[in-house]
């Protein structure tokens, strides 16, 4: 690839601000697109609140009450502007401030993607190292067929699966976080197996790629040259080829954000967790508007977020790689 | 026979979930009148409402599969020209124009996009197929468009643009043809992704009823009465495991058999 494209060469903060401005550009377009589903969905607000006898003089009250009469660019305009200001406007049916019912569904998800992540990171680089230094191996192969395998099974039938031998045939875990509470870490085990089935398809992805790229850095003129300076294996693998096998990895790992969501929608579901996941399943049956708005935009950004920071780290890592913005 | 070797255990694999969800339908029979929920008097016992879980694993199988086939077929019809069209016309401002909307689109997360798509379209089978196939436009679109450049700048190329050939010609005949070798390496990725996507949805109970015959649906609807019956939940759930990793092995193995004959 040395030489596609012959893009001249950028520097560090130059990359930074165009890949901010695109991430910016990003927000407002999936805000906006964000705003336009959801005056998509059929029945707003004051039919659901109107509740099980729709009266239309009542409904009519609603929407004036709520502002939903006024034509949608202004309620729009509105909506923008309460969000940089912070306001996310009120959940209908909650009655409560978006952003309260963000921060307390927040707790568990994060709890859980956090984890996730510290687990991930270490985790797939020992397996693609491992799978590395033994290419071609038994041990390699036996890694590279299960991550093959596993790397897109639907995290909810994974879960189930998990859940009904480590759960209820062997009870070692439990099979659900019901009665735990927003603070997952009160109850470690209950993590057991949700951390389990959020792990396994990013494990897959990145150990593959660090597997690759180590096998590569290996071959490597680079690290000859070092192990003829009579520098120790060890010190080679993890000081010297490493480094170079994880640029790749990194990116893949912003990546891993999008599934990351996903599965955290879904584990919440299977294991009955209150969190952001569940508030969206949720708000989205009730049509709760605002806190679908809400939710959205939050994961769409930290989406934008997550892969801006991986791009930059991929670029201060491995600069010729950069640029793809 | 190596190349048995690459693809042999993804196919076997395979073949079970996929054998049940085509001929299932055919093989059900008519419906037994309800039992007891949870009961066991036949072979997997009942679900939710009572239902012979058997039979619902015979019929549930279908939409998963043909939605998720569906899906990826459309999400290349629409995707491929659209990426041709982009790498091939001159003038940058359509290039640009047909592209950079589609980005915007990958900055959402899949999932979260499909639940705003499906809660905003009438439930049923089309609705779901048309909604994972615009998610999947993206991806498919970037590639074509990465695929039909590549081709176009080959001397190929310039040697049918100075015999007269016509543009359009140049993109579905050559530039087309030359493309299906990319396009192929990319259909596991997407069928899988497609699959799990639907199969995802399902489970959520987006887009589809709430008692539907469908493995993903049956799963969830019959969780509650794991303790009882496990097998109203297992079954479904082993299924769709089975399917998608005999599709990732299989896939896998006929694109490690393409690379050593290449």
């Amino acid at each position: 690839m040395l030489g596609a494209g012959a893009a001249e060469p950028v520097s560090l903060p130059k990359y930074a601000v165009r890949r901010l401005l695109l991430g910016l550009a990003q927000i407002v377009a999936v805000a906006t697109l964000v705003f336009a589903l959801t005056e998509a969905l059929p029945g707003d607000a004051a039919v659901v609140l109107a509740g099980d006898v729709p009266d239309p003089e009542r409904i009519e009250r609603i929407r004036q009450e709520l502002g939903l009469d006024r034509p949608a660019p202004v309620r729009y305009a509105d909506w923008l502007l309460g969000l940089l200001r912070g306001d996310l406007g009120s959940s209908l049916t909650a009655g409560r401030p978006v952003a309260g019912f963000l921060a307390e569904a927040g707790g568990p998800t994060v709890q859980l993607a956090a984890i996730t992540l510290l687990l991930l990171v270490p985790l797939a680089v020992a397996v693609g190292v491992v799978a590395a230094i033994r290419e071609g191996r038994l041990l390699d192969r036996a890694l590279t067929s299960a991550g093959i395998g596993l790397y897109s099974v639907p995290e909810f039938a994974l879960a189930v699966v998990l859940v009904a031998l480590f759960g209820i045939r062997l009870g070692w875990f439990p099979p659900t976080a019901v009665g735990v509470g927003p603070n997952l870490l009160a109850q470690p085990a209950v993590l057991v197996l949700p951390l389990l089935v959020l792990l396994a398809r990013p494990i897959c992805s990145i150990s593959r790629l660090v597997r690759a790229g180590m096998i590569d850095a290996l071959r490597s003129d680079y690290v000859r040259h070092a192990h003829r300076l009579g520098l120790s294996t060890r010190r080679v693998r993890l000081a010297h080829a490493l480094p170079n096998a994880v640029a790749p990895a990194v990116q893949q790992l912003a990546r891993t954000t999008d599934w990351l969501l996903s599965g955290v929608i879904t584990v919440e579901a299977v294991f009955v967790v209150p969190g952001l996941g569940t508030a969206l399943v949720s708000a989205v049956s009730a049509r709760d508007i605002p806190v679908i708005q809400g939710l959205a935009l939050v994961f769409a950004a930290t989406t934008v977020a997550v892969n801006l920071v991986a791009d930059l780290v991929a670029f201060r890592l491995a600069p010729r790689a950069g640029g793809a913005a | 026979m190596r190349s048995a070797m690459r693809w042999g255990p993804g196919a076997a694999l395979l073949s079970v979930p996929l054998v049940v969800a085509l001929a299932g339908p055919w093989l059900a029979g008519e419906p037994d009148p309800r039992g007891v929920p949870y009961g066991s008097g036949t072979l997997l016992g009942t679900d939710f409402v009572g239902r012979d879980v058997g039979e619902q694993v015979l019929l549930g199988g279908r939409t998963v599969v043909v939605v998720a086939l569906a899906a990826t077929v459309l999400a290349y019809l629409a995707g491929t020209p659209l990426g041709v069209l982009a790498a091939m016309t001159g003038r940058r401002w359509l290039d640009e124009l047909l592209m950079r909307p589609l980005d915007l689109l990958l900055a959402i997360p899949s999932l979260l996009l499909l639940i705003l798509l499906a809660a905003t379209a009438p439930p049923g089978a089309l609705p779901l197929v048309v909604i994972v196939a615009v998610i999947n436009l993206p991806e498919v679109a970037r590639i074509s468009r990465a695929a039909a450049l590549e081709i176009a700048a080959r001397p190929a190329m310039e040697a049918m643009r100075l015999q007269g050939e016509s543009r359009w010609r140049r993109a579905a005949g050559y530039v087309g043809r030359s493309m299906l070798r990319t396009l192929l390496a990319d259909l596991g990725v997407r069928v899988v992704g497609a699959l799990y996507l639907v199969a995802t949805a399902s489970f959520l109970g987006v887009g589809v009823p709430p008692d539907a015959s469908d493995w993903a649906v049956m799963v969830d609807r019959n969780r509650t009465g794991m303790f009882l019956q496990p097998w109203a939940v297992l079954v479904p759930a082993l299924l769709v495991v089975t399917l998608s990793v005999g599709l990732n092995l299989l896939f896998d193995g006929v694109r490690r058999h393409r690379e050593e004959a290449a």
